[in-house]
């Protein structure tokens, strides 16, 4: 995907919806994932030395490439807004494999939740010699019932994923989960099973 | 082309970040002596969350923060582990549904809303009122 189509791709979903879980944790936070799905799988740590920026490193998987390498990456708190019922976010986020000097992705998220409702957007566009392609995804969402601190939150999610290797939208539902440290997703596309599972400390 | 590109979007975060170093810095120092200009009338009390929260507190200070963007538990969870750090906090409630933490401090503390807005900075989400209580 050409810069100016990402651009615009990104002002414009910017513009009109406001993916990841909360990928900046609080000033000296960190966190640990394990995310799989039919594509991939990875493991990532990261740290925050302000809750503007983290940093970290990710092992991944690569089931579409059967490749495996480590990758630095850096994520940005660009814009922030809080209010008494919502709060929105808008992240850039970067990272250089180890494995390879040509191979990088780049890319830009936000969210704008309340303790209701939840909406998000993802764009990752991943480039080396042999990989180019871009990973669009939307996310909706509603708590069914609205839980206090320390109680088991519950969400029903429906997410919306375009894959440029895959060349269409695949909508499917999942279930996010979390209850203190401790956050989970789990959904199902196409027979395969999408888990995300985090933890802060 | 595109290495460039996220070389400079690294190169930009670090430097964005180096910046909001220096930016908390100075509004640590500006915030120094802001506890005098805390408008507390803002805050509504929860008397059922207050009496709760006090019933079993010896003599302290207890401090009622209004928090704007505390709409999701995962995320908030840095608010309790930040306050801990300080040896003279004896206990802290979250509250998503008032948008409230209470914060119980030993009475050596000397209460400043500017530092604790930076810690609620600092965890994503912004203080914009307080009221003390004493307990005897």
């Amino acid at each position: 995907m050409g810069i100016y189509k990402f651009i615009i791709l990104s002002a414009a979903l910017v513009a009109t919806t406001l993916v990841d879980a909360r990928p900046v944790s609080w000033t000296g936070g960190s966190t640990i994932m394990y995310k799989s799905n039919s594509m991939m799988s990875s493991y990532y740590y990261h740290y925050s030395p302000s809750f503007k920026y983290s940093f970290g490193a990710e092992y991944i998987n690569d089931r579409y490439y059967n490749d495996q390498y480590i990758s630095i990456r850096s994520t940005y708190l660009l814009d922030r807004k809080n209010t008494k019922e919502s709060q929105r976010n808008l992240y850039i986020t970067a990272a250089l494999s180890t494995k390879r000097n040509d191979e990088f992705y780049y890319g830009v998220h936000g969210d704008w939740e309340t303790r209701r409702y939840f909406t998000s957007f993802s764009i990752l566009d991943k480039r080396s010699d042999q990989k180019n392609y871009t990973e669009n995804e939307l996310q909706v969402g509603i708590a069914p019932y609205l839980g206090e601190y320390n109680q088991l939150h519950t969400w029903i999610m429906l997410k919306s994923k375009e894959d440029t290797r895959n060349d269409k939208w695949k909508i499917y539902p999942f279930i996010k989960l979390f209850k203190g440290d401790f956050l989970l997703e789990v959904g199902s596309k196409e027979s395969h099973w999408d888990i995300h599972f985090m933890k802060r400390f | 082309m595109y290495k460039i590109i996220i070389l400079t979007t690294l190169f930009i975060s670090n430097n964005l970040y180096a910046m909001d170093k220096m930016h908390d810095h100075n509004s640590k120092q500006h915030n120094h002596n802001s506890h005098m200009a805390v408008d507390g009338s803002k805050t509504k009390l929860d008397d059922a969350m207050y009496n709760k929260f006090v019933s079993n507190l010896d003599s302290s200070q207890v401090v009622i923060v209004d928090v704007n963007g505390m709409v999701c538990d995962f995320c908030a969870r840095g608010i309790e582990k930040t306050f801990y750090d300080d040896s003279l906090v004896k206990k802290v409630l979250v509250s998503l549904e008032t948008g409230k933490v209470l914060i119980a401090y030993d009475n050596a503390k000397k209460v400043d809303f500017g530092e604790i807005k930076n810690i609620f900075l600092s965890n994503g989400q912004s203080a914009t009122g307080m009221t003390l209580k004493k307990i005897t």
